[in-house]
């Protein structure tokens, strides 16, 4: 049975709520929502060069928030960000960083600066806290078993060999620091791969194409799809819905496809190309040699493939997102199928171009 | 054991990190960062047991023999003074300093404390720079060189340190003398400044923003660079740093009276380029069979060096580090001597002066000619 009340809000249309990350691929649409949802007073948090693209990522929108250029990395900039916000969306993250102390850096740190600034303030409600399915441990449950939000996190990130993975692990250690601390209600959200016009890249958990072909990992895997929108409602409703203490929540589709059909319908759609198909046992052989001949080497080969990443990226596992609708009264707004056509549709726009 | 300390925690400092674990006899025993989150994070993952946020507390409580400094530039100098004053031999990652006169004072300092410093130039101690030393000991230029080319290029893209770069009006960079170039430049410099004798070579240097930065409303950021730089003796150099350029060549060539060298950074590649030409139609079908030859020999030897786990991307500075440790050990000659440290440091700066000068030209106000 559902365990909220449809129209409870925690933050009134007119109180601030304060968005981070605002001109990236999801937070764009998150402000989109909050605004549609009737929210007057956003705060957005925008790298000075992303400011022209956010305001025309938001159209005649841009004149109902205030964007404020500023870096998470300055505590200034933190401290007159989070005053007066009652509700914080924290999507900044140092994606795409290869080197772990600046993934470290533009993720922790930054992470660290704002939530100091929010104890100071004083009147945050709800510190969102966006993480991703990257810090969950996935190597000591059996194959085909369910990830949900009870499954331990990574002990050790950093043998990942995925600065990101090391990076979301030690936020989400400092926000939930900060919860026990200063008594900060928390909702941490972690979703699996968003998608959508914007994020046009083939995710890692379907295969990879590092050696000059795309080497298919994921098989039957079911793929932890959510669309961009669908993934956007998630994290409103986690900061205007009332909460009792702090939760966590995956975050992924429903009817969600599988590895193969996801690929046989990108070369349908999309284009053709020349893939190879690694059965789970050669992948997990690759990765555990990988990994070996790494740690043999002194790191010659960087330690991008083990057994860790393979748990995580490519062992068979069952996603859910019951917790997510029951608590939150989350619905996805678009379909996989729908999400799946606008997001080929836009793949090919984009070869064309 | 050789006790060794590192201040600054950010990307650099895990290259050291990982050089270092691969030297035995040595090992971290402190890390030291202002932002206490990142010494934290550098100690977990390299296992080292003491972390701080004040040199000076972790000079006094660890006692380390040597302190690898890899902060942003502008710290490089009061940093490498106070651990030199604390007895400390001090490895500064580039660029060595600011200004030419605290790399002099520096020097001076340690030479006076019977202390060892280096410079952070590691590419000139890759695999293929010390066969090209070799090669150039050798005698396969002739007497001296007579001119060198040397390229370092650098792609700007909107993520990771560029993209903060860029995106930051406020960003450490920003506030060097050289901006980006003096964060850059120093190994294509320095790879000049060790085939040069004199202490104060004639540079010229012509520095302009790209037409893409200009696009991205960048007006201080220079990413194009040409520089002549010339001695007395009759050596001569061009660098180039473009931010442009395909391919983006890290690689330096050098040519004396009897044949040159060149040198591929990025593939580890060095070509023996004959002095002498062949007879007639030979030129034309003999030089492309020795070319390929060299290229299968370049292939053998990376492949060799692969296999001997001794090919890692950053070999040239567990070889530096080797050999700076070796020297403060052993009482060896330092990796770098110190007048070549002080000439790459002239050198830049001199670029610098020019384009700052350069810089001021353009903004003045255009007078108008005088009516007569």
């Amino acid at each position: 049975m559902s365990s909220f009340v449809q129209d409870e809000m925690l933050i009134g249309p007119d109180e601030l709520i304060l968005i981070t990350g605002a001109s990236g691929f999801i937070g764009a649409r998150v402000v989109l929502r909050l605004l549609e949802r009737g929210f007057r007073n956003l705060r957005c948090l925008v790298r000075p060069p992303s400011k022209e693209k956010f305001k025309r990522a938001l159209g005649a929108n841009a004149e109902r928030v205030s964007i404020f250029p500023g870096n998470l990395l300055s505590r200034e900039d933190c401290t007159s960000l989070a005053k007066d916000a009652v509700a914080v969306i924290h999507l900044a993250a140092g994606r795409g960083e290869k080197s772990y102390p600046d993934a470290f850096m533009n993720s922790v740190v930054t992470t660290r600066n704002l939530l100091d600034a929010c104890v100071a303030n004083g009147v945050c409600r709800r510190f969102v806290n966006i993480s991703s399915f990257a810090v969950y441990d996935n190597g000591h449950k059996n194959t085909g078993k369910l990830l949900d939000e009870s499954c331990p996190l990574e002990e050790r990130p950093d043998a990942r060999g995925e600065a990101y993975c090391f990076a979301k692990t030690k936020q989400e250690q400092v926000v939930a620091e900060y919860r026990d601390r200063y008594g900060l209600s928390v909702v941490t959200l972690r979703p699996g791969i968003v998608y959508g016009p914007g994020n046009l890249a083939i995710s890692g958990r379907v295969g990879i194409d590092t050696f000059g072909v795309f080497l298919h990992m994921g098989g039957s895997n079911r793929i932890p799809l959510t669309y961009v929108d669908n993934c956007a409602e998630a994290i409103v409703l986690s900061a205007i819905r009332p909460i009792d203490g702090s939760e966590a929540f995956n975050v992924v589709d429903d009817n969600l496809p599988s590895s193969r059909q996801f690929l046989q319908r990108y070369k349908r759609q999309v284009k053709q190309f020349r893939s190879v198909y690694l059965p789970k046992p050669v992948s997990y052989a690759f990765c555990y040699l990988w990994e070996s001949y790494s740690a043999w080497s002194h790191g010659q080969l960087p330690n991008a493939f083990n057994r860790n990443r393979w748990n995580s990226l490519w062992k068979k596992t069952e996603y859910s997102n019951a917790k997510l609708k029951q608590r939150l009264g989350w619905t996805p707004l678009v379909s996989t199928e729908e999400g799946m056509s606008r997001y080929f549709a836009a793949c090919r726009e984009k070869m064309h171009a | 054991m050789l006790k060794v300390a590192i201040v600054g925690c950010g990307k650099i400092a895990d290259s050291h990190a990982w050089q270092i674990r691969r030297i035995p006899g040595c090992g971290i025993v402190a890390a030291c960062d202002r932002e206490a989150m990142m010494a934290a994070q550098f100690c977990e993952r390299f296992d080292v047991r003491a972390q701080y946020t004040d040199v000076e507390t972790m000079i006094r409580e660890t006692a380390p023999d040597v302190v690898h400094i890899t902060t942003p530039p502008e710290s490089h100098y009061p940093l490498a003074v106070q651990c030199l004053e604390a007895g400390c031999h001090v490895y500064v990652e580039k660029p060595f300093t600011l200004h030419y006169i605290e790399t002099e004072r520096l020097i001076e300092l340690a030479t006076k404390l019977g202390l060892k410093i280096t410079a952070g130039h590691d590419d000139q101690f890759s695999h293929v720079a010390r066969r090209m030393r070799k090669a150039i000991a050798s005698g396969y230029l002739g007497d001296r060189p007579v001119h060198m080319e040397s390229y370092y290029c650098y792609e700007l893209s909107n993520t990771g340190y560029s993209g903060a770069m860029l995106g930051d009006k406020k960003h450490w960079v920003r506030r060097l003398p050289g901006k980006l170039l003096h964060n850059i430049i120093s190994h294509g410099i320095a790879r000049i400044a060790e085939h040069m004798t004199s202490a104060n070579p004639t540079v010229i240097a012509h520095g302009f923003i790209s037409p893409v930065l200009k696009n991205l409303g960048e007006d201080e950021i220079i990413d194009e660079l040409r520089v002549i730089i010339a001695e007395e003796s009759g050596t001569t150099a061009y660098f180039t740093f473009s931010s442009k350029m395909r391919p983006g060549l890290h690689s330096f060539t050098i040519y004396g009276d009897e044949g040159g060298l060149a040198l591929d950074q990025d593939q580890e590649i060095l070509i023996r380029l004959r002095g002498k030409r062949h007879k007639s139609y030979a030129e034309k079908f003999v030089p492309p069979v020795s070319f390929a030859r060299q290229h299968i020999s370049n292939l053998r030897t990376n492949m060799g060096l692969f296999l001997k786990r001794d090919f890692q991307m950053k070999a040239g500075m567990h070889y530096l580090i080797s050999s700076f440790y070796r020297a403060i050990q052993m009482s060896e000659p330092v990796p770098i001597p110190y007048q070549e440290i002080l000439r790459t440091s002239r050198i830049m700066e001199s670029v610098f002066d020019q384009l700052r000068a350069q810089a001021e030209q353009r903004q003045a106000p255009v007078q108008e000619p005088a009516h007569v």
